[in-house]
């Protein structure tokens, strides 16, 4: 291994980068382009979700109840159905997600304190803002319902404090509002920071179209000192990136960050290799640069969306599927990434992941320079 | 390997799914020499420069380069070879100084010779004052005389050239090959291959592929020599006629077209040129001039390339 071999190849790889635009492009603003997109498209909370009531019992009491269900920001109530076809064309017009229907007995019900029937119909074409909606209104139903009987046995000269014997309190830790944003920014993070692998794919092919590859091979350069020598260039523009991505996640998003950033920047650079890596491989098997941008998207970008537990929890996962989960550097990274950010853990938790990156990234890029000829055709 | 061997070759092959591009080549070429291979398109030149330079794996046969065995030891070859490509394949967003010094660092050139090579190179394919000029914006033989610099950067003990004035402007094609002189008396081993017989009138020794095999192979003079028959030139006004006429005249073998004359191939000149004239004349076509030429390079492959296709 001759290290003037594979710097000769990183500068002339960087000289490549910093000249042609679209691989500029690609390896310093597609990270960040796509952190904004998704995080703006995958963490909108739920709110304002239109419903309409049907109700067949017009009573102060059901007044009340629409106006306890429909308050604040969450559902808004979009009409009043006279009748159930109306409703159903209000459903089919996608004018509302949800319908709640009040039985013509509902006073009667509630003053029996035999608790409440009522029927929702959600939309279920659209089941997240559906279950949102059924969730909101039974919690608030409850409520509801709760301070009903308490009125009446209160009246009755029951004290309602044992209505309220078991008393949950939960507390989210290192994500005290449970924002959805908190979890998946550093999700993304360590998605999007795994973009420069396709440029990786596509620079051997890329050499290969422009006829390069042919004098490349015609001179003593080892076969890993190739492969390493394209890596190296990648790997130090993606660490501008780990510097630039958490510093808008911080600045821009909110996302406080309460781990190690030395710590986190020395991961990064070990994920980077790994998934570079990957990149290679793919590099190495496809010709032209248009089957490498298909494997690539078929071995690295969907698995790496999918399978990284980013957005599917690991544990939810068969086993094989899990085993193959943990082939990925992502998998490890989105762990390492989530882990640095909330809870801020150190090394101590984190060193297998970082062990396991390595040794997928020595694997990879071993298959890569076993498999890579140095032959034309 | 015999000391004044440098490329050995022994029935060497390599197929292509079911093309065999080079068909049993066996070929020596001794230390200093200028060996130009020639051939129509599709004869294997390319291919044959690719096998010796230890890019593409060998189908069948033996070869060595400087001993080294082509199939087992490609890799210890390339240290010693400069091989350029038919096509341009340097680094366009480079410049012409960090093209060279890119493979000089590959081939493990000191920083000491590369400053001093660099310099004598620069000057010597005239690039010296475009040093920091992108290769992408050369011109294509200035293109050609960088790509044959970055091949000489470490001293090569053997050239393999494949085709390396094919879309040349005639004059950058003199000043390719003024250097290429220079290099063959200073004793380097040069393999060259090119379609133009001008260029193969200048090698030491030329072969002739054809169909993947060498045909021939020999210095040009033999070559010309072997030629049996002699050429008549005529330059008819009316061309398309002439070719009517002369092409079924006995002891014509071929005509061939070279701007406005017509070069007939006859086994006997002074014979033939009477029964040419009295043809001519017969058909009332006229000439304006018509002369005994000497046979050239070209003629004799294409006689023998007429009777290998016969």
């Amino acid at each position: 291994m001759s290290l003037r071999h594979v710097w000769a190849v990183t500068r002339k790889e960087l000289y490549h980068i910093l000249h042609d635009r679209s691989t500029l492009f690609l390896v310093l603003f597609t990270p960040t382009l796509t952190l904004l997109l998704m995080a703006y498209a995958l963490t909108v909370d739920i709110k304002h979700v239109p419903i309409a009531v049907l109700d067949y019992n017009r009573s102060p009491q059901t007044r009340a109840f629409i106006q306890r269900i429909t308050a604040g920001q969450d559902l808004d109530l979009y009409a009043y159905a006279r009748d159930m076809p109306e409703l159903d064309d209000m459903l089919m017009r996608g004018e509302i997600k949800a319908a709640v229907i009040l039985a013509p007995d509902f006073t009667r019900q509630l003053q029996a304190a035999k608790g409440l029937s009522l029927q929702v119909i959600i939309d279920g074409t659209e089941p997240n803002s559906g279950n949102f909606a059924v969730e909101h209104i039974s919690q608030r139903a409850e409520a509801y319902v709760d301070q009903a009987l308490a009125r009446q046995l209160n009246a009755a000269g029951i004290s309602a404090n044992a209505l309220n014997a078991l008393d949950v309190r939960v507390q989210a830790w290192f994500n005290p509002d449970l924002k959805p944003r908190n979890d998946l920014i550093p999700g993304l993070i360590s998605m999007v920071l795994g973009f420069p692998a396709l440029s990786v794919a596509l620079t051997l092919a890329q050499e290969r179209e422009h006829g390069t590859l042919e004098q490349l091979l015609a001179t003593p350069i080892g076969r890993s000192e190739l492969m390493l020598g394209k890596i190296l260039p990648y790997i130090i523009v993606g660490l501008l990136n780990v510097i630039l991505i958490p510093l808008l996640a911080i600045a821009w998003f909110q996302i406080s960050f309460h781990g190690n950033f030395l710590l986190y920047f020395g991961l990064s650079a070990i994920f980077m290799f790994a998934v570079l890596s990957m990149g290679m491989v793919v590099g190495v098997f496809m010709r032209t640069q248009a089957a490498a941008l298909a494997l690539s998207f078929l071995v690295i970008f969907f698995p790496g969306f999918f399978l990284t537990g980013i957005f599917f929890p690991l544990a939810s996962m068969p086993e094989e599927v899990r085993l193959e989960a943990m082939m990925l550097p992502g998998t490890h990274y989105a762990i390492i990434t989530r882990g640095v950010f909330l809870p801020g853990v150190g090394l101590d938790v984190l060193w297998p992941y970082a062990v396991m990156m390595f040794v997928l990234g020595v694997a990879f890029i071993g298959v890569a320079a076993l498999f890579f000829r140095k032959k034309l055709g | 390997m015999a000391a004044s061997v440098v490329i050995d070759t022994h029935e060497l092959a390599r197929t292509f799914k079911k093309v065999r591009a080079v068909d049993g080549l066996t070929l020596s070429i001794h230390p200093g020499e200028l060996f130009g291979l020639v051939g129509p398109d599709g004869a294997g030149k390319t291919t044959t420069l690719r096998l010796l330079a230890g890019l593409l794996g060998v189908s069948d046969g033996r070869a060595t380069v400087l001993g080294f065995d082509l199939q087992h030891e490609s890799e210890s070859i390339k240290p010693h070879i400069g091989y350029m490509a038919q096509q341009f394949s340097l680094y366009g967003e480079l410049t012409v100084l960090q093209n060279l010094s890119f493979f000089s660092e590959l081939f493990d050139v000191s920083a000491p010779d590369f400053n001093e090579r660099s310099r004598r190179l620069l000057d010597f394919a005239g690039l010296a004052d475009f040093k920091y000029r992108r290769a992408a914006n050369l011109s294509g033989g200035m293109q050609k005389k960088l790509a044959l610099a970055c091949t000489l950067i470490h001293q090569p003990e053997i050239l393999l050239l494949d085709e390396p004035t094919t879309g040349v402007d005639p004059v950058s094609r003199r000043e390719f090959w003024n250097i290429l002189t220079d290099l063959h008396i200073q004793g380097t081993t040069i393999l060259v291959s090119t379609p133009y017989m001008d260029e193969a009138d200048r090698c030491s020794r030329v072969g002739l592929l054809y169909a993947g095999r060498l045909i021939t192979c020999d210095t040009p003079q033999h070559i010309r020599a072997t030629l049996e028959g002699q050429v008549i030139e005529v330059r008819p006004d009316d061309w398309h006629a002439a070719l009517q006429v002369l092409r079924p005249l006995a002891g014509v073998r071929a005509v061939q077209a070279y701007g406005e004359a017509l070069h007939l191939l006859v086994d006997s000149g002074e014979e033939r040129l009477p029964q040419v004239l009295a043809a001519l004349e017969q058909a009332h076509i006229s000439c304006g001039s018509i002369r005994l030429a000497p046979p050239r390079m070209e003629e004799a492959f294409f006689s023998m390339i007429q009777e290998l296709e016969a």
